[in-house]
Parts: C-alpha cells; sequence; structure tokens
C-alpha cells in the first residue's frame, strides 16, 4: 500500500513536470513575449519588469522582444540582444556563472539539506518498542511458565 | 549622566543633516555624467529612418568622422537647457567639416519636435525612432543622452544627462590625441 503511495506520488510529479514542459513549448508568441517581458527588467524604473511597466523604454522594449520574436530568435538570443545594448543588469533573473550563480546553487542546496534533515529526524521520530516489563507481562510470563511446568 | 533629551535630538538631527549635505555633495553631477555602456569600443548601432524634414537617413553614411549622437524629446527639459551647447558644438564643427550632430527622437510626436527645432534652432539630421528601435538598440532609458562615435564607427563616449559644449569640446581633444 505505501509503495503504491509512492508510485502514485511520483506519476504525479513526474507528469506535472512533463505537462510545463509541454505547454512552455506551445505558448503563443504572446504569452511567450509576455513571458520574456517580465525577465526583463525596465532600465527606466525601479524593479519593475517591461512587461509591467508604462515607460516608454519599457514599451520599446516590448516591441522589440515581439520583432524579434517574429524574426525566429530564441529567449536566449532575445535576452543577449537586450543584453548587449543594456548590459547584464537588465535580466531580471542572475547570470548562472560565476559569483551570482550562488543565486541558484544555494536554493537547491538548502533544499537538499532540509530534506535530509527531515528524512532524519522523522528517523528518529519513529516509536521506538517499549522495553519496560509490565505487571501484565509478569503475570503472562508466569502463567506461562505454569502451563510449561504442567 | 543628565538627561538632555533636546540636546541628544539636536545632535541626531544635525548628524542626520550632515550626512545628506554628504550624499549630495558626493552623488553623481547632473551634467556631463559619463557612464558606462556594453557599446563602449563596439561599432554603433545601425540608425536608419526618416528625419523630421522627411528626409532618409542612415548613420554609416557619416562614416569618417566624428557623430555626436543625441537621444531627445521635446518634452525634457534637461534636453530644453542643452540645445544651445548642442547648437554651439554643431556650428563650430559644420565650419571645420570634423564632427556632425544627429539627434534621434525619443517617444515624441514628430510636430512637437519640429516645433521645438523651429524654435530652438539646429538644421542637423533628427532621425524620428517611432517603434522606440534605436533607442534599444542603443540602451537608451531616458533621455537625454549623448554619444560621440570616433571616425572608425566606434562607440567612444556615453553621456547619460544633459551635456555642455565645453565638456564636448574637451572629451573630443582628449580622444583625438588618444588619451
Amino acid at each position: 500500500m505505501r509503495k503504491l503511495a509512492w508510485a502514485a506520488l511520483l506519476l504525479v510529479v513526474v507528469g506535472a513536470l512533463v505537462i510545463g514542459v509541454t505547454d512552455r513549448d506551445q505558448a503563443s508568441d504572446a504569452d511567450r513575449a509576455h513571458r520574456l517581458g517580465e525577465t526583463i527588467m525596465c532600465p527606466a524604473c525601479s524593479g519593475e519588469s517591461v512587461t509591467n511597466s508604462q515607460a516608454p523604454v519599457a514599451k520599446a522594449i516590448r516591441q522589440r522582444i515581439d520583432a524579434l520574436i517574429d524574426e525566429g530568435k530564441s529567449d536566449q538570443e532575445i535576452r543577449d540582444t537586450l543584453v548587449d545594448s543594456f548590459g547584464e543588469r537588465i535580466v531580471l533573473n542572475p547570470p548562472r556563472e560565476g559569483l551570482a550563480g550562488l543565486v541558484w546553487v544555494l536554493p537547491v542546496a538548502a533544499l537538499v539539506v532540509a530534506v535530509a534533515g527531515l528524512v532524519v529526524v522523522f528517523r528518529r521520530w519513529r516509536v521506538a518498542p517499549s522495553t519496560e516489563v509490565s505487571d501484565a507481562d509478569v503475570d503472562a510470563a508466569a502463567r506461562a511458565r505454569q502451563a510449561e511446568g504442567r | 549622566m543628565t538627561k538632555r533629551p533636546a540636546l541628544v535630538a539636536s545632535i541626531v538631527i544635525a548628524v542626520v543633516l550632515a550626512l545628506l549635505v554628504a550624499v549630495l555633495a558626493t552623488r553623481d553631477p547632473a551634467v556631463n555624467r559619463v557612464t558606462k555602456s556594453p557599446l563602449l569600443g563596439r561599432s554603433a548601432p545601425a540608425i536608419e529612418g526618416t528625419t523630421i524634414a522627411g528626409a532618409k537617413f542612415s548613420l554609416a553614411d557619416l562614416e569618417g568622422q566624428w557623430v555626436l549622437v543625441n537621444f531627445l524629446a521635446s518634452w525634457c527639459t534637461p534636453c530644453k537647457r542643452e540645445h544651445d551647447d548642442l547648437l554651439q558644438f554643431a556650428n563650430v564643427h559644420a565650419a571645420t567639416k570634423d564632427a556632425s550632430v544627429v539627434s534621434v527622437v525619443f517617444d515624441d510626436d514628430a510636430d512637437d519636435v519640429r516645433a521645438f527645432f523651429a524654435e530652438r534652432g539646429g538644421d542637423w539630421p533628427v532621425v524620428l525612432d517611432d517603434q522606440g528601435a534605436a533607442a534599444v538598440a542603443w540602451g537608451v532609458p531616458k533621455v537625454p543622452e549623448t554619444f560621440l562615435i570616433a571616425p572608425n564607427g566606434e562607440v567612444v563616449l556615453k553621456v547619460s544627462s544633459e551635456i555642455t559644449f565645453e565638456f564636448l569640446q574637451e572629451q573630443l581633444e582628449l580622444l583625438r590625441s588618444g588619451a
């Protein structure tokens, strides 16, 4: 029963991942531009993405993203084009290399440590068999000995 | 220790004010603020389009001379303030024929920009950038921003503020001398 529950959980997780990845591939150009715009910072604003900003430059960047999507550029190529003009700071997601890469690594490492910690704690929580002898146990043993002696 | 709340409050306020003055005194200047750009040392992005006078324009046609590319809007107050300096720069170098000025319109109406130049002067090309493609290619978040392009087509200077004629001349001389 327990194995079946784990198998069902695994199925749900894998299924959700597959659906998520497949949906991304099938996203329309407008959805893609919207999603991409959320990862690009409006260079004239404070902490706002170009998708959420109404600043003139944000509007211009959105139009540029649309044009680059029409040209068949990949998300990474579009980001690279904008970085070439505005610099690395325009990308809201930090780079995966160098010291900034720790931003990606640390949460995963923290998750692994947390799960390992939980496993250890849950194992300790398992109810240990009681080793103390109760009066009922003594009586039962006595009765057993008497029965053997008969 | 005697409690003197008024004295303590006065000292705290004085320290805060002193810090405020220090921050204001040490921050970047409001004019001639040279900034970094990924474009520096690279070939200038293309600027192609129609000017407010209706002529076709291509930045590539100006290769071989120093070019000052200025992004502006008629609604921008620093753009109004720096215009006389740009005018002076354009006039001086029109005589020596060693540098040109090009303006690129940033989020503005063509008629408003025509009125701006009619009122303030300036007969250099003013290129319309309807979709903001040039602003994005040049990494311009707001105006005014000014770039200097060397005769080999390389971007050599970016200024993200109002600019003065004297500063432009000084930078041009420095760059010409290879300093």
